[in-house]
């Protein structure tokens, strides 16, 4: 755990963060709200004292209330990877600011999340699905996706048709959806 | 003529028979989408100026190295454009691993890239480590990263016979098998299988090092080195594949960072950024082993970069085979684990970059959330940058070097 990387993020991005800098073993967890996000990553990939320069790894993660979206970032001036969290985005309608201004290789990567969760990135050029076919309605990533032997966990749930449409503007979050702790 | 049916074609007859001839070509590919242009980007690929033409490539083209496909946009013989379209080998990695408890979600992530698995096996091997705070034994590690750096040399000597494969030279493809099945034999006497290994377990690896693997790395050992230098010597002083190679596919450090290029291919550009030094795990900060990097940035740059990564790789097998400690090669872990709820991230370096893993649990025997980052999908993308320009051939040498493997980029 690097304890300055904590102080030094705490002192720049006081009012941006929407919870606690978290540590564990080797990663460093902030929390920002996704219309942050440009002016933090900017910040982060720029400042002398910070050169996040390398974008490990963009994900999309459906919480099962809200949607995310989550950077994890390499530095030469820390030891540890950072995790920069885009949190609440509404599940109906999720909307972040895209990355590609910074990484233009976050192209594809945001077209997996757009894919697999309909998150929309706004400002990728290329925002079409990447594994799916084009004319697939479902975003498979999504918790309320379930796979076909999956009934068997959800009572009351009974057999769903594995493929019916999850749209982003009728997607409901059902009591029987597997929800993440909110930790 | 008139059109046939297949009900007009008695069963009995032979594919050679004239009458089973169709009229009409079945089953192309129209390269252009029957839909309207979902994005402007699409939009502007699919509109045709004078002279060009588009050129499908795949998804069965033998140098797309799995199913890929790329819409390629020519003028003459050069290429315009490109397009590539994936999804033909997506598996849904993500989703069942999501449905598997933790030990079977590692199973699934074996043949996501076939050619070295235990690499793909490694990250959430960590990432659930790291979950559960388990301490994994001394010997483990040391086996971990000695199967390991054998399964880069694998995939590395494979690279080189693949490489000149696309540039036209048959014989390296040859050649590299040699190397690659004899510690594909290896490692299969190690975990049981060939390809897909499954060999890492949460806590440790599923068995020891057996007679069998010692004795055959033994005799590997001792001629690898004159073996591995005479597979060089037949390309690295080729001068038909240097004068091709060299040059090509040029991509400088601040395009290799934007791109979010990881592995060989960044270090191809003089970054020496190695997940192994840059973010050390296992035992490998015990090492001693160097990151070679060029500045060149080309395909020759890239083929060179690998060859000398055989070498260090060779190094730290040596050293891990004079410093193995004795003891327990898994921890004690029971059958069902269910970690407390939390979040992890790990990364190792394999042979074609950064593999990592980001795992969320919930508390359950389930993995709530599986991210799975693979090199291979990041690098391919840089085709389409790296291509416009060039000739229709330099594609698949341009793709060939920068090694990606299509079980890994679809997931």
């Amino acid at each position: 755990m690097d304890r300055a990387l904590r102080r030094r993020l705490e002192a720049r991005f006081g009012e941006e963060l929407t919870g606690p800098v978290r540590q564990r073993h080797d990663e460093t967890e902030i929390r920002i709200a996704p219309g942050d996000l440009p002016e933090v990553m900017l910040a982060l990939h720029d400042e002398p004292d910070l050169r996040f320069r390398l974008l490990s790894d963009l994900a999309g993660v459906d919480t099962g209330t809200t949607m995310q979206t989550v950077y994890h970032l390499w530095s030469d001036s820390s030891a540890d990877w950072l995790r920069v969290i885009a949190d609440g985005l509404s599940r109906d309608d999720p909307r972040v600011p895209s990355v590609t201004f910074l990484w233009k290789g976050a192209e594809w990567m945001e077209r997996e999340a757009y894919d697999m969760f309909g998150i929309t990135f706004e400002g990728n050029r290329d925002l079409r699905r990447i594994y799916m076919p084009p004319d697939y309605t479902s975003f498979p990533l999504r918790k309320d996706f379930f796979l076909p032997d999956d009934a068997s966990r959800s009572p009351g749930g009974g057999v769903r048709p594995m493929e019916q449409t999850h749209g982003p503007t009728n997607a409901e979050t059902a009591a029987h959806v597997r929800q993440a702790s909110s930790s | 003529m008139t059109t046939r049916t297949p009900f007009d074609i008695p069963a009995h007859a032979s594919s050679d028979d004239p009458r089973v001839t169709l009229d009409e070509a079945l089953g192309t590919f129209e390269p252009i989408p029957p839909y309207p242009p979902r994005t402007e980007r699409e939009a502007e690929f699919y509109t045709l100026r004078d002279g060009e033409m588009f050129v499908n490539m795949g998804p069965q083209h033998p140098s797309t190295h799995g199913v890929l496909r790329i819409v390629l946009k020519i003028d003459g013989e050069n290429v315009v454009d490109l397009d590539p379209v994936l999804g033909y080998l997506h598996r849904g990695v993500e989703k069942l691993c999501e449905n598997a408890d933790y030990h079977q979600a590692i199973c699934y992530t074996d043949p996501l890239e076939y050619i070295s698995s235990l690499f793909c096996e490694w990250s959430p091997v960590i990432a659930f480590e790291k979950l559960l705070d388990v301490q994994v034994p001394r010997r483990a590690e040391y086996i971990r990263v000695l199967s390991g750096e054998l399964n880069r040399i694998a995939s590395h000597a494979l690279f080189m016979g693949w490489f000149a494969l696309d540039l036209g030279g048959l014989t390296p493809i040859l050649w590299s098998f040699i190397e690659r099945d004899e510690i594909v034999e290896m490692l299969a006497a190690l975990t049981g299988q060939r390809m897909l290994f499954n060999y890492f377990r949460i806590g440790g690896v599923n068995g020891d090092l057996n007679h069998e693997f010692m004795s055959r790395l033994g005799t590997w050992m001792s001629k690898a080195t004159h073996q591995i230098d005479s597979n060089n010597a037949l390309l690295n002083e080729n001068e038909i594949f240097v004068r091709r190679a060299r040059g090509l596919g040029v991509i400088d450090t601040a395009t290799a960072l934007n791109m979010c290029m990881t592995g060989p291919n960044l270090r191809a550009t003089g970054v020496p950024f190695d997940v192994r030094r840059a973010h050390p795990y296992s035992i490998y900060p015990e090492l001693d082993f160097d990151i070679p990097s060029r500045t060149e940035g080309d395909c020759l740059a890239r083929y060179l970069l690998r060859m000398d990564e055989i070498k260090q790789s060779l190094r730290i097998i040596d050293q891990c085979l004079h410093e193995m400690p004795d003891g327990p090669v898994m921890a004690k872990m029971p059958r069902l684990i269910r970690p407390r709820p939390g979040r992890a991230y790990a990364a190792v370096e394999g042979p074609r970059g950064q593999y990592s893993t980001y795992a969320i649990s919930d508390g359950t025997d389930q993995p709530y959330r599986m991210r799975i980052h693979d090199p291979s999908f990041v690098h391919l993308q840089a085709v389409g940058l790296l291509t416009p320009g060039n000739l229709i051939a330099d594609t698949m040498a341009i793709m060939a070097s920068l090694d990606p493997v299509m079980g890994g980029v679809d997931k």
